[in-house]
């Protein structure tokens, strides 16, 4: 666990030529952090998530993950330790049931079945949703897809948890519920959001992105309070502030 | 056009089944051939697609009336005939059993006569030789009328023999040709139009979604070879058929009475009268017509073909499963 | 052939939006049905499809005018029906379908077939008018007997069954995926079509002009799910094939529920029950 780290060294991507939405980035994690991407919309933190996994990988510079570069012949060793939970819960479940969409992962890699049933069950006590274990997807609410959603990430027992705007969606309560669960993984996290309140209530570090470059990296109460840094880069205070 | 299962007699039915497993493993063959792990989340979408996209009520213009999609010319012209053919079986079935739209027994006849002919009619003879060369707006909507229009024809016309072969309607087959085709015809017009528009908007947003039918031309070659050779089993199906009618009686109604009552006179004298009583005779209750067989030359014809197919599939079925359990007890 | 299209049109003057509303309700429905824990429910799903299939093959089988033997095979879905504690109603609402086109063809027999079998109080019964009654009721019990089939059985467990016959496992999965994603197409067609009709009011459906774009933006969209769909699947390890774990044990009650209904409906096929039983009242 303790060499499990991301390193992005002056990383530059781009959809279309000469358009750069990340420029020059670089920043590398510690195994135990809880990192916030926040910034504006558009400003690149979805793309950022992307490409630690390799879903956009005609970029410039080096990405590492655990040590491997993240290469299109690399990509299912990162991706066994990676879990990435989507935005949209209807694009990350596509199987019937919680317990099918929780066990695809570890079937994939080819655990046995009374493995993949340990691991199913383990994922869903750490979300605290054993009762839906054979409810279908299609049924179940927005709060109780994210947390199936996360379940099924947590099955992969990956060392890093990536997070695409987890709370939009969720009803205050599921929030709440959504930042205790958060709080109690030992993960390498990083979690891109819009809720700064969230943010402050489970991540130790925070990265501000805006026009694809850093602007700040450092401690999340001292970035999240500085009131003057976030309007100029067209995000507010935390409500709690 | 869902044909119900009541419409079908169990020889039929299994002929059609026979045909469209055909079809489908020949697709399932090719779509593994072309080795995109991605094509299956994407047919998966697609037929959901499908299914809202039927649930659209297309208002045309000047008539009250509102025209649907099927679906199969669409899913080709986007996924390929063998992808599109194995999605649109996909969401026959789930139509069949959770709308009650065609039958169980029927899912044979029914894939068959909308699924193969858009796809593998529709695709590989009509669409792809009219995009060589590229593909043009013009060009999309003369591909998809043409391709709609001939499938609903074609599916039009299986459903009127399916239908005659299974021996269940009195209905002679010129008149039931003469309803069902035009119908068709309007029908597959509209779909056609409908079909091009969506094609048309995906062409100017994301041209990269058609189905490039000329990658791999080599193959293509290999395969419209065995296109033609489908081709040429459905017709000798549909020409075995069509030739027992044209030698029967030119009047339809005629042959069909003839066929059935024996006599080709509608109302009849003493002889049928008695026979109606002595039946009467012997049960109260509605009579058992069992010597009264659906048992028509055409159905005849139909049970040899379906016959040696069924034979040569099960040969080929038990040789399967001993050669399964040969390996399973290898493995014990 | 007129009447029944101008009769579907009909049957579609239910908006967009109804339309679509009633098919998610009505995936819904059924979904639940199936998942209740009555008996019959928890039959292995193969033996319920070889039944089910049977049944209405046999059903199917029955000559034209065989009324009587055919009137027999009512046992098998009045049994299913009290043993799986369903709605005869819920499943009448399923024939209106496929019963015109039916009917249709069953509506000339009485024309064209015109020999008199017998007089029921003055009323002349024709081979037609039985041949028509056969077709019928032909319909409605094979309709029945798949209403029975999905209302006991999810459609994860019939396309186990699937997997059991050896149908090839894409063609499972691209219905289960399917399925999967029946409601959530539909509800985004709900939304592009309200979004539609809120702002062109005097349309029951989409008016020529909007044909395409209305529906391209939905399949761009189902296509831009799909990617997605693709890149979650690959991030969790995906790369072509599916695997499927649940396994389902034949029990013994399976094989005695199989063997017992395949028995009786062979004799239903050959024994006319009703008309012994009519006779025995005699």
């Amino acid at each position: 666990m303790s060499h499990i780290r991301i390193e992005v060294d002056h990383v530059s991507f781009s959809y279309e030529k000469g358009n750069d939405i990340i420029k020059d980035i670089s920043f590398s994690t510690d195994s135990h952090d809880s990192i916030g991407l926040i910034g504006a919309n558009g400003v690149g933190k979805s793309t950022l998530l992307k490409m630690l996994v390799g879903l956009n990988l005609d970029f410039r510079g080096s990405i590492r993950v655990a040590d491997i570069p993240v290469q299109k012949h690399t990509l299912p060793k990162i991706r066994e330790k990676i879990g990435y939970v989507f935005q949209d819960s209807d694009s990350q479940l596509f199987m019937s049931t919680a317990y099918e969409d929780i066990a695809f992962a570890p079937r994939n890699y080819g655990l046995p079945e009374t493995e993949v049933i340990r691991r199913v069950e383990k994922a869903l006590d750490a979300v605290g949703i054993p009762h839906l274990k054979d409810k279908q997807i299609y049924k179940m609410s927005g709060g109780e897809k994210k947390l199936v959603s996360i379940a099924t990430i947590l099955s992969m027992t990956p060392d890093i948890i990536l997070m695409d705007e987890p709370s939009i969606a969720l009803d205050p309560k599921n929030r709440r519920n959504l930042i205790h669960i958060l709080n109690q993984f030992d993960h390498l996290k990083v979690i891109a959001s819009h809720d700064l309140d969230m943010i402050l209530d489970t991540c130790n570090r925070t990265i501000l992105l805006a026009n694809g470059e850093i602007v700040k990296d450092g401690d999340t109460k001292a970035i999240l309070s500085d009131q003057k840094l976030l309007e100029q880069h067209g995000l507010e205070l935390p409500l709690c502030m | 056009m869902h044909m119900a299962d009541a419409l079908v007699a169990p020889v039929v039915a299994g002929t059609m089944y026979v045909c469209s497993t055909a079809a489908a493993g020949y697709s399932v063959k090719k779509v593994r051939l072309e080795n995109d792990s991605k094509k299956i989340p994407v047919m998966g979408v697609m037929g959901a697609f499908v299914f809202a996209a039927q649930m659209i009520n297309f208002t045309i213009p000047g008539t009250g009336a509102s025209g649907h999609l099927c679906g199969s010319m669409l899913l080709s012209a986007l996924l390929g005939p063998f992808a599109g053919f194995l999605t649109m079986v996909g969401v026959l079935l789930i139509q069949c059993l959770l709308f009650a739209d065609g039958g169980l027994l029927a899912l044979g006849c029914n894939v068959w006569n909308m699924a193969f002919y858009g796809c593998f009619l529709g695709a590989l003879l009509i669409w792809r030789p009219m995009m060589r060369g590229g593909i043009s707006k013009g060009k999309i909507l003369a591909g998809s009328v043409l391709g709609c229009v001939l499938t609903l024809q074609l599916g039009a016309f299986s459903v009127t023999l399916q239908t005659l072969a299974s021996g269940i309607t009195e209905l002679p087959f010129s008149a039931f040709a003469a309803a069902m085709q035009p119908i068709h015809l309007a029908i597959g017009v509209v779909e056609g139009l409908i079909t091009a528009a969506v094609l048309i908007f995906v062409y100017e947003a994301r041209p990269e979604l058609i189905w490039d039918a000329h990658a791999g031309s080599k193959e293509g070659r290999f395969s419209f070879k065995k296109t033609l050779a489908v081709l040429g089993v459905s017709a000798v199906l549909i020409g075995g058929g069509l030739s027992l009618f044209a030698s029967g009686n030119p009047d339809g109604l005629e042959w069909s009475m003839e066929k059935i009552a024996g006599t080709a006179e509608l109302e009849s004298g003493g002889g049928i009268y008695e026979a109606a009583e002595s039946i009467q005779n012997v049960t109260s209750l509605l009579p058992d017509y069992a010597f009264k067989d659906s048992d028509t030359s055409f159905g005849t014809v139909f049970s040899g073909i379906a016959g040696i197919l069924i034979v040569v599939g099960l040969c080929v079925g038990i040789c399967y499963l001993f050669k399964f359990f040969r390996k399973k007890k290898q493995y014990e | 052939m007129l009447v029944y299209v101008i009769y579907l049109n009909f049957l579609e003057r239910k908006s967009n939006m109804s339309k679509i509303n009633s098919a998610i309700y009505e995936i819904h429905h059924m979904d639940s049905l199936a998942a209740r824990n009555q008996w019959v429910n928890r039959i292995h799903p193969l033996v319920k499809l070889i039944i089910t299939v049977f049944y209405i093959a046999v059903v199917v089988s029955f000559s034209k005018y065989n009324i009587a033997g055919l009137a027999g095979m009512i046992i098998y879905p009045v049994v299913i029906f009290q043993l799986g504690d369903l709605s005869f109603k819920d499943s009448i609402r399923k024939l209106r379908i496929v019963l015109p086109l039916v009917c249709f063809l069953g509506i000339f027999n009485p024309f064209f077939d015109r020999q008199i079998v017998t007089n029921i109080g003055g009323l002349p019964i024709t081979t037609g008018i039985l041949s028509m009654l056969t077709l019928m009721t032909k319909g409605v019990f094979s309709v029945l007997a798949s209403y029975l089939l999905i209302a006991t059985t999810s459609i994860e467990k019939l396309c186990y069954a699937m997997r059991l016959l050896h149908i090839p496992a894409i063609i499972v999965t691209q219905v289960l995926l399917t399925y999967r994603y029946i409601t959530v197409l539909l509800e985004e067609a709900n939304r592009i079509t309200q979004s539609y009709t809120l702002r062109a009011p005097n349309q029951k459906g989409v008016h020529f002009k909007v044909w395409g774009t209305l529906t391209g933006q939905l399949l761009l969209r189902s296509m831009d799910r799909a990617e997605k769909l693709y890149e979650s699947m690959s991030l969790r390890g995906y790369a072509g094939e599916f695997y499927y774990g649940n396994k389902v044990p034949c029990k013994g009650k399976d094989y005695v529920y199989l063997f017992l209904w395949m028995g009786l409906l062979i004799l239903l096929k050959y024994i006319p029950v009703i008309t012994i039983a009519g006779n025995l009242f005699l």
